[in-house]
């Protein structure tokens, strides 16, 4: 009996160190390339390249001045602009078209639902293919306008739909006590739905700016020169000699800290977000 | 129901006299997405039946059905599609694998279960394009930390280049995006374990089910409807985002990781046949909406158990 008792232990003991030591691989693999790329950051160039590679060095901000003096701030600046604009205009109506499709009742709303949601599947090729002839007809390309247009076109969905769960989920009992209240259909809106789904909106907004944030294909299609995104300026980081590693490491951590920080920050409607309200 | 009816239940057609509210708030959405994606959807229909012209003396011409049938007939098309398929089946399969079993084992782990969840978070929040350049980084022949360690390890020689051989090119590429993607699948998956019923679980080990046993007659079919989310946002996600593969292998080596998505690409903004590759981004389009139709269903038919 103690015996068996004693090996039912080990056995939990021996279990509890695997699941360490999965835990520990998992998490290596996983976050092993994020550190690295941290890391490559600040090394210099011939840091970078030694083999074996090298976990210990001294520390420089070298490649993060480089990117300062080859004139990042402005690209930086084009990321930060396209970005905010489409959330602005993506979250704002998204906002107003997930409520009526959450209390509109009308014939083929469920039609409309459907398309909204499938234009936000629609491969990014597809979308941009004709969108840059268009624009190239009408003189649009290579600006942050059009920029916007083509983040507009995944954003938009998105929004509407995911705005659409967060109103469904108020009970319609509240808007309907103000209406008796003698408040009309826009104060309901305004002053009762709008403000129980704060956080959605937060949520909706911040997911919103990451995907605009992290678009490289748009932008690369869509823009050129002086109107470039991080991400395409961060790819075109190739010169007659090779790739500029170090400068390519450094923008990353740029690009990426941000959107870590707010994903972060918003863990708790990532999944719901991520799975465009499926789950919540 | 008669017509005047009729027409106070259209949206907001122009029988109807007097939107809603709700159809006023729904107009400047459905106006803009008329705009930039049902207007160049169908512009793309009509650039699939011309010959695109890049020169502004020389007219573009109508050829009908002529890019349509040489799409048809184009061996190297078929071959993308095939791509396709073993980047879609594999890198699919792989994440919701990987996924499922790393949240099984945060779920139980014995402690930092959420600090665990949060870290493994990160590769999702990179950005595709820099999942490619990174890798290209760490895969690189001469100064590559990974092919460091695998040369070290002795499963790579010196001679191969993960990225550009034929037959490691496009098993690298699907890596990578699991790499990226499996976190998100982790996630969901793991959300979906923590609004389990916990009374079943405990009835079955208190009827001495085995862990695997629980897991599979008690635990994935009570995920079923979890697993079908994290399959229809994959995979369109998977068919939309070839961002990582534009700066790692663009297709190549040889055609070894061109999916369809990237020969549209290509076509339009690399060789500007701009009508060939609308005839061909019309097909991809058609397949993943059908594709997505496909998974909605069977979601709208489980629609009381997916909201957990």
């Amino acid at each position: 009996m103690t015996a068996l008792a004693v090996r039912g232990k080990t056995r939990k003991r021996i279990n509890r160190v695997t699941l360490i030591l999965l835990d520990i691989i998992v998490l290596f693999i996983f976050d092993f390339p994020i550190l690295w790329m941290f890391l490559s950051a600040l090394k210099r160039e011939e840091g970078m390249f030694s083999m074996p590679p090298k976990l210990f060095f001294v520390p420089t901000l070298f490649n993060y001045f480089n990117l300062v003096e080859r004139g990042a701030l402005l690209y930086f600046k084009n990321s930060l602009a396209a970005s905010l604009a489409t959330v602005f205009v993506a979250t704002i109506i998204g906002i107003m078209a997930g409520y009526g499709l959450a209390r509109g009742n009308f014939r083929g709303k469920k039609n409309l639902a459907w398309w909204i949601i499938s234009t936000r599947m629609a491969p990014m090729v597809a979308v941009i293919l004709p969108l840059y002839i268009i624009f190239r007809n009408l003189g649009m390309l290579n600006s942050l306008t059009g920029l916007v247009v083509g983040f507009t076109t995944f954003t938009l969905p998105f929004a509407t739909w995911l705005m659409m769960g967060f109103f469904q989920e108020i009970p319609r009992d509240l808007e309907e006590a103000a209406l008796v209240d003698g408040a009309d259909k826009p104060q309901a809106f305004f002053y009762v739905a709008l403000p129980l789904v704060t956080p959605g909106i937060v949520a909706t907004a911040v997911l919103c700016f990451v995907f605009a944030w992290n678009d490289y294909l748009f932008a690369t299609v869509l823009t050129s020169g002086k109107t470039q995104t991080l991400p395409v300026v961060t790819s075109a980081l190739q010169t007659m000699r090779g790739i500029l590693w170090g400068q390519v490491m450094s923008m990353g951590t740029l690009i990426f800290v941000p959107v870590l920080l707010i994903g972060i920050a918003i863990r708790k409607y990532l999944v719901r977000g991520l799975t465009m309200g499926a789950i919540k | 129901m008669d017509q005047k009816d009729w027409a106070r239940k259209t949206p907001f057609g122009i029988l109807r006299k007097k939107p809603s509210f709700e159809a006023w708030l729904l107009m400047p959405a459905v106006i803009i997405l008329l705009i930039i994606t049902i207007y160049p959807t169908v512009y793309m229909l009509y650039m699939s039946t011309i010959k695109y012209s890049t020169l502004p003396q020389v007219p573009s011409q109508f050829i009908g059905f002529g890019n349509w049938i040489a799409m048809l007939t184009d061996q190297d098309v078929w071959s993308s599609w095939w791509t396709t398929v073993l980047y879609f089946v594999f890198a699919l399969g792989l994440q919701i694998l990987l996924g499922t079993a790393i949240a099984i084992l945060i779920e139980h782990s014995p402690f930092l279960q959420d600090f665990l969840a949060t870290a493994l978070l990160c590769p999702m929040f990179l950005a595709p394009v820099l999942v490619g350049l990174l890798w290209r980084f760490m895969l690189h022949d001469s100064y590559g930390v990974y092919s460091y360690i695998l040369r070290s390890l002795g499963l790579l020689d010196k001679a191969t280049s993960l990225l550009g051989n034929i037959n490691t090119a496009l098993p690298t590429v699907i890596i990578m995006d699991t790499w990226e993607w499996t976190p998100l699948i982790m996630i969901i998956v793991l959300s979906g374990l923590r609004a389990l019923p916990t009374d079943i679980i405990e009835a079955a080990q208190v009827d001495g089910a085995s862990f695997f046993q629980q897991l599979r007659y008690i635990t994935v079919p009570l995920l079923r409807p979890v697993f079908i989310v994290a399959l229809l946002i994959r995979s369109m996600d998977l068919l939309r985002y070839i961002d990582h593969l534009m700066v790692t292998t663009s297709g190549g080596p040889a055609d070894a990781t061109k999916i369809l998505a990237i020969r549209i690409y290509e076509n339009a903004f690399r060789f500007y046949k701009l009508g060939y590759a609308s005839a061909l981004a019309i097909t991809l389009l058609v397949v993943i909406i059908i594709l997505g139709r496909f998974f909605i269903n069977i979601l709208g038919i489980e629609k009381e158990e997916v909201t957990l």
